[in-house]
């Protein structure tokens, strides 16, 4: 019994960090119908940076994240501008290409400015581990969740409510209706491509900070999609609930399963779990479901 | 095709030949010659360069059949090819079976798996389709590397191709294994696209609603793309499996996947001389970065530390970028132009 | 403006394809090595100091021995970037450039060469190796003890200074998901229940991995006495991190389990990533000296590192690269000195037998300035040097707690789970 609370407290909290990096990329998809497939790259980078600005530079905290979220920002409105602005109507194809693309070149320039692969972010939250009945958790998880659900909440308000936001839910779903309305669609992308990067940043800042910078934010990015893809697309309440579904599935699916089968069950379960959503539900849990037309 | 100006074609068959013209002939057996007597001129190193471009040519070709005519995404090829490398392997080394039916086999088993996880291509297109390949990807690799029949992470020993009894053991004897596959394997999507499987498939890719209003039939059409493309990959992983000679998981990364996807782009998506461009340039501009470039900066000691490693992904990356902004219709369609410029010329323009 | 952007990307990449020609080539004899690093990729925290090494180390040789009984030796430095693809072109490279042998850092590069060097009789030094590179033993020779022999060292060490009841101790397994995790658990599984082991869980984890809970978890329920991890220093440090959390792992504790780590962990990484209170007390295994010690060979490697790479001062894989080009360059000095220059300069299969019988086959308590155990070759064994040291780390420094201890030979081919 031991055993189970633990996995499921650490599950909860593995999956809520998943979340926060999915809220990412449903702000992408959200406001441009764009898959980005270089969020892994980009909470990449922008770990690589806050650690340049807090331990390279040396500037403290409270100076250091506005400077990291004001990189983000301009990373956003590059990428978004010199990338994505003239592919504005190519078919889907070229648009995952580019930022397939744009992964490698950033990982390039990862390896450029910061050639050791791997290092520690100094530490941000307390550390000592906080016991929940008899299950131990990192008290740095629990502040991850609490930030992950705040920023749940301000981008539902935000996509709900601000004129910004419903502005982008319209970009989404249909470009030349919103031209029409005369909504500049290309400052539309501009600020999503911006937003999201925060995200990521923000997400990248809280993982990095637990787990130090290494290549394995790539992965966590790729872990990120398959909670996407059982949330759906487009929701930002699918991200918040399938993230600590899918941290659940790993950590109570390696605690468990890892005996009868082969050690390593844990890390592909999520890719398991974005396969048996295609057969079953395409289009997730809380995503909406696209009408074709010829 | 455009020809020159006073040809015409007076029967079915001249006008769907591939080579119609004289000077078509002439070049084509002229570049045969050259490329069947390579190695007698080249040494081992660009012969395992030529043997490495002829393997991914026929992967390329297979992802060019599923994407480039077909249009479904998937960004998980190296999988596939994983599968028929190590199929390939087991076959030969754990089973003692010759070299022909190890490659046969593979070709089909990755075909199978190929069609498995295609299945969700009749559902989903576009995005979601490109991450279900990627998951199948990691679960092949999983897969593989949990598997002890397959010698898990440590890897298997894959001993020489031979066929009836000739072992093949010099890098140029698998160049003609390998370029004789190649050349085949071009032929064979060559006449796909030329015929009604080929323009089936085209019109899954340009719009499948109209295409199953039309009589299409999408679940078998699409299920066959992804088989021939797979089958292909399997027939390159089996060729490369025996080349390399000891294989394991790391040769098949999602890296590799979107290189695959990076050079038929490149190329020229939904042409045949596109895979044949795109990765002769991408994998020459590896060599050249990996032996001229790299080490030239290194010993240089001019320049910071990440310089020289950080340069090759952000080359490529920016290489990949900047075709699909510039030339989205890759290097094929530039070549296309280009015989059109010199046909026109001095009125090219 | 379109036309001028492929107009100057055609221009570089023609100046970027000629450049390295114009490089002025060394003329004269020379005996040419081949080095292949990982000196970019996801290992180039451990594989760019290596190149460094290699590099430094010959240059030593050349400028300030002379080079090899008066021959320069000429490197031809390549970069894997941990690419197994890259690997097997680079091969062909070496054996097209005439080198005469060649050197690599990771069991991964060794493993991808490892056929096509073999098949040609082109002989190779691994540094950091895995059995399956040199069970049965052919062409490639393991510079150090690998990561088997990690285990087999420690495990005999454990039994014979640390564990104190009666009765078979607990040992958990963690291992990284590549031949680096799984030469141990190779060893273990040839000779835990000869040396009193009883492993009652294997458990892998990869190089990316960020919480390792519910593996621990599980773990804890088992009541292990030891655990053993062979993997790098970030997965390694997430491990102790989440075993000290849940309470498996208390530095200094009584009741405490002892953590025991394999060569490629224990380095000044580990402490940085997991913080030096977490890591107190870790055991680990190492097959080189420290920065610290006080031999022969360090004076010289401590002179180039400052002069040419300082930032890889404090890098324990520096030493053993270094290491590495003095053994290349020992068993050149050997062959050359047993069949003469001229037999070796024509290249080829017959210039490679001939340093490998006559070159490294001929090495014999070698002390390679005392860098590491004496390398010797020994017929039926690849391994060069045998022998480890058994490190603890206390107030964040890796301190030596033991002497050399000799890695016996295990003939892994004989039992039939093993890959061949």
């Amino acid at each position: 019994m031991a055993e189970f609370t633990q996995l499921l407290f650490s599950g909860l909290a593995v999956g809520m960090v998943y979340a926060l990096i999915a809220l990412g990329f449903v702000v992408v998809w959200k406001s441009s119908s764009v898959a980005n497939l270089a969020l892994g790259q980009i909470v990449l980078l922008s770990s690589w940076f806050t650690y340049g600005m807090l331990v390279q530079a040396g500037l403290p905290p409270l100076l250091g994240f506005p400077v990291v979220i004001l990189f983000a920002l301009l990373l956003g409105w590059l990428i978004e501008r010199v990338a994505l602005r003239p592919l504005i109507a190519q078919p889907i194809l070229s648009l995952i290409t580019v930022t397939l693309g744009i992964a490698y070149f950033i990982e390039g320039v990862v390896t450029f400015i910061w050639p050791w692969s791997v290092d520690a972010l100094p530490r941000l939250f307390p550390q000592e581990p906080v016991r929940i009945g008899l299950a131990v958790v990192s008290q740095e998880y629990i502040w991850v969740a609490g930030i992950s659900l705040v920023a749940f909440a301000g981008l539902t308000a935000f996509y709900k409510y601000h004129k910004m936001g419903i502005a982008m839910r319209a970009t989404a779903d249909d470009q030349l209706a919103v031209q029409a309305c005369g909504i500049p669609v290309t400052k539309i992308f501009s600020r999503s491509w911006m937003f999201a990067c925060v995200v990521a940043a923000l997400g990248g800042v809280l993982i990095s900070s637990i787990g130090g910078i290494t290549y394995g934010l790539v992965e966590t990015g790729l872990k990120a999609f398959s909670v996407v893809i059982l949330g759906g697309l487009d929701s930002f309440l699918g991200a918040i609930i399938a993230g600590p579904v899918i941290g659940l599935a790993e950590s109570l699916g390696g605690g468990y399963l890892t005996p009868y089968l082969w050690a390593g069950v844990k890390d592909i379960i999520p890719f398991v779990i974005i396969i048996i959503v295609m057969l079953i539900r395409p289009y997730g849990l809380f995503g909406e479901e696209r009408i074709e037309r010829i | 095709m455009s020809l020159p100006s006073g040809m015409r074609s007076m029967t079915y068959a001249q006008d769907m030949a591939i080579l119609r013209t004289k000077t078509h002939w002439t070049l084509f057996i002229g570049f045969l010659i050259v490329l069947f007597t390579l190695p007698l001129y080249l040494g081992s190193y660009w012969l395992g360069v030529a043997n490495l471009i002829g393997i991914t040519l026929i992967a390329a070709t297979g992802l060019n059949i599923l994407i480039g005519y077909c249009g479904q995404l998937s960004i998980g090829h190296a999988g596939f090819i994983a599968v028929g490398a190590y199929t390939s392997a087991v076959l030969t080394n754990r089973f003692g079976l010759p070299f022909l039916v190890g490659l046969i086999c593979a070709g089909f088993m990755s075909g199978i798996i190929g069609l498995i996880f295609g299945i969700p291509s009749v559902r989903v297109k576009g995005f979601y389709l490109a991450i279900t390949t990627i998951a199948a990807q990691f679960i092949i690799i999983w897969v593989i590397n949990h598997w002890d029949i397959t010698g898990g992470f440590v890897g298997i020993r894959v001993p020489y191709a031979s066929i009836g009894g000739y072992v093949l053991r010099s890098a140029s004897s698998q160049f003609y294994l390998i370029m004789g596959i190649a050349a085949l394997s071009i032929f064979f999507a060559k006449n796909i696209a030329r015929t009604r499987l080929g323009r089936a498939l085209i019109a899954v890719r340009d719009n499948d609603l109209a295409a199953e209003v039309m009589g299409i039939n999408l679940f078998y059409y699409k299920m066959l793309a992804f088989f021939i493309g797979c089958f292909m990959a399997g027939i390159a992983g089996s060729l490369m499996a025996h080349w390399i000679g000891f294989m394991t998981t790391e040769h098949f990364t999602l890296a590799e996947s979107i290189l695959y996807i990076a050079m038929i782009i490149i190329g020229g998506l939904g042409t045949t001389l596109g895979p044949i461009l795109g990765v002769v340039f991408i994998r020459l501009l590896q060599q050249v970065l990996t032996v001229q470039v790299v080490p030239f900066l290194e010993g240089t000691k001019l320049l910071p530390a990440g310089f020289a490693s950080g340069v090759t992904p952000m080359l490529f990356g920016l290489v990949i970028i900047l075709f699909l902004i510039l030339e989205p219709r890759g290097l094929a369609h530039r070549w296309n132009l280009f015989k059109a410029a010199y046909r026109l010329w001095p009125f090219s323009y | 403006m379109k036309k001028a952007i492929i107009l100057g990307a055609i221009l570089l990449a023609v100046m970027l394809a000629i450049l390295p020609a114009c490089a002025t080539s060394t003329a004269g004899k020379v005996l040419k090595v081949g080095i292949m690093t990982p000196s970019t990729g996801p290992a180039a925290e451990k594989g760019s100091p290596m190149g460094h090494a290699n590099l430094d180390a010959f240059e030593y040789i050349n400028t300030e021995l002379g080079g090899i009984e008066g021959y320069k030796v000429e490197v031809i430095w390549l970069d894997s970037a941990y690419d197994s693809a890259k690997v097997a072109t680079i091969i062909n490279r070496f054996m097209d450039e005439g080198a005469l042998i060649w050197g690599t850092a990771s069991s991964k590069e060794g493993a991808a060469a490892m056929e096509i060097a073999n098949r040609a009789e082109f002989p190779g030094v691994v540094a950091f190796t895995s059995p399956v590179l040199y069970r049965p033993p052919q062409h490639i020779y393991g510079q150090l003890p690998d990561y088997g022999d990690d285990w087999a060292a420690f495990a005999n060490y454990y039994m014979q200074n640390i564990w104190k009841g009666p009765g078979k101790p607990k040992m958990a397994l963690h291992l990284l998901n590549n031949p680096t995790g799984y030469g141990a658990r190779d060893a273990a599984r040839a000779l835990a229940d000869k040396i009193g082991i009883e492993i009652v869980s294997v458990d892998e984890h990869t190089t990316t991995t960020t919480s390792e809970v519910e593996s621990l978890t599980r773990i804890k329920a088992k009541n292990p006495d030891v655990i053993y991890i062979s993997s790098t220093p970030a997965p390694t440090a997430v491990i102790i991190k989440n075993a000290y959390e849940l309470g498996l792992y208390k530095p200094g504790a009584a009741g405490s389990v002892t953590i025991g780590l394999g060569h490629a962990s224990i380095t000044k990484a580990l402490v940085d990533i997991a913080g030096a209170n977490i890591v107190e007390g870790v055991y680990g295994v190492y097959p080189t000296v420290n920065w610290t010690d006080d031999v022969p060979g360090m004076a010289k490697v401590k002179e180039y590192v400052r002069k040419l790479h300082p930032k890889d001062e404090g890098n324990m894989d520096y030493i053993t690269s270094w290491a590495q080009s003095m053994i290349i360059a020992e068993a050149l000095r050997l062959a050359v000195k047993n069949v003469g220059y001229n037999k070796l300069a024509k290249g080829g299969v017959e210039a490679w037998r001939l340093v490998e019988k006559e070159g490294i086959q001929k090495l014999k308590n070698y002390d390679v300035g005392g860098l590491h155990g004496p390398v010797s070759y020994s017929p039926g064994d690849n391994r060069l040097s045998k022998s480890v040291r058994v490190f603890q780390i206390r107030n964040g420094t890796i301190t030596p707690v033991s002497d050399w201890i000799d890695a016996p030979v295990i003939e892994y081919e004989k039992f039939d789970w093993f890959g061949k």
